[in-house]
């Protein structure tokens, strides 16, 4: 048991407790353990399963010896949430990053010109900043052929346009229009 | 592991009112560290636990809960004795109301198990 109040003396040392204040501690413990040994009391019975040096930064920090307790199993817990909390942020960093790549991944949905009305030249409409049905809709009045979209698709905005508003096209000439969606929201 | 479970459990309780046992055994009397232990066992608090009376002594003293002083041992060293301070009866007063209403609440919700129910 002087090895378990030499202990205790070590970590007292290391916290920093006055000195006449860790020896009067110790004195008090190896008095109660020596009695407790001569009554057949196990010094567990006194002292617990603690750790020594846990036991001992205990007592002073709750007798007001110490500033900031030390309790060692309590920061290797901390340890723990710190590390785990940094692998969830990671892990949400991660998810976020590639909603955001899917997100921002242009939708193409492709339209062709192949017979406008007969008009001797055809300038293209502005779609840009329309939604996606809305654009369609301009397109199809214009006398665009233009691909079915998916409903889901509707509410997308068009971002893009190839060629631009205004681009004249020769009458009947099959020209490819390229538009780019980006989901709304 | 339900032993375990089971002393787990009762250690838990036990933290929440071992301050006012350490109290109750020096309100009349002063005791030094394992003098407090004797007489919780004398009154058949067996077992105090993981982490003992002596953090909690030491709580109780920066509480001004209990006083110290030294005083010789019968054919030992000097010791450091506890005794409950003024303010130490008061806390022990109050704690023990606190303590009955406490149990009595939950006897009141536990006593369909006695009664057999479960």
């Amino acid at each position: 048991m002087s090895a378990y109040v030499e202990e205790c003396r070590q970590e007292w040392k290391r916290l920093g407790v006055p000195e006449l204040l860790a020896e009067e501690m110790a004195t008090e413990l190896e008095s109660d353990l020596a009695e407790a040994q001569a009554d057949g009391v196990s010094a567990t019975e006194i002292l617990g399963e603690s750790d020594p040096r846990r036991f001992a930064a205990t007592w002073a920090s709750e007798r007001g010896l110490v500033a900031e307790p030390p309790p060692q199993p309590r920061r290797r817990r901390r340890w723990i949430w710190i590390v785990v909390g940094l692998v969830a942020l990671f892990l949400v960093a991660v998810i976020v990053a590639i909603i955001g790549l899917f997100a921002a991944a242009s939708v193409s949905v492709q339209t062709s010109v192949s017979s406008p009305q007969p008009v001797q030249a055809f300038a293209l409409p502005n779609l840009v900043g329309l939604k996606a049905c809305h654009a369609r809709r301009i397109a199809l009045r214009a006398g665009l052929k233009v691909q079915a979209i998916p409903r889901s698709r509707c509410h997308a905005v068009v971002v893009g346009q190839t060629p631009v508003q205004g681009t004249k096209f020769p009458f009947r000439q099959r020209k490819r229009i390229t538009v780019t969606l980006r989901p709304r929201g | 592991m339900r032993r375990m479970a089971s002393e787990s459990r009762r250690s838990q309780m036990l933290r929440g009112v071992l301050d006012l046992c350490l109290l109750a055994v020096v309100v009349d009397e002063p005791a030094y560290g394992y003098e407090m232990t004797r007489r919780l066992r004398e009154r058949g608090l067996s077992t105090v636990g993981e982490g003992s009376i002596y953090p909690l002594l030491g709580r109780l003293e920066r509480e001004g809960l209990v006083a110290t002083h030294r005083a010789a041992s019968e054919g030992g060293p000097p010791r450091k004795y506890y005794r409950a301070s003024s303010t130490g009866r008061r806390a022990l007063a109050e704690g023990v109301r606190a303590w009955r209403d406490v149990r009595g609440e939950v006897d009141s919700v536990l006593r369909t198990i006695e009664a057999g129910v479960v």
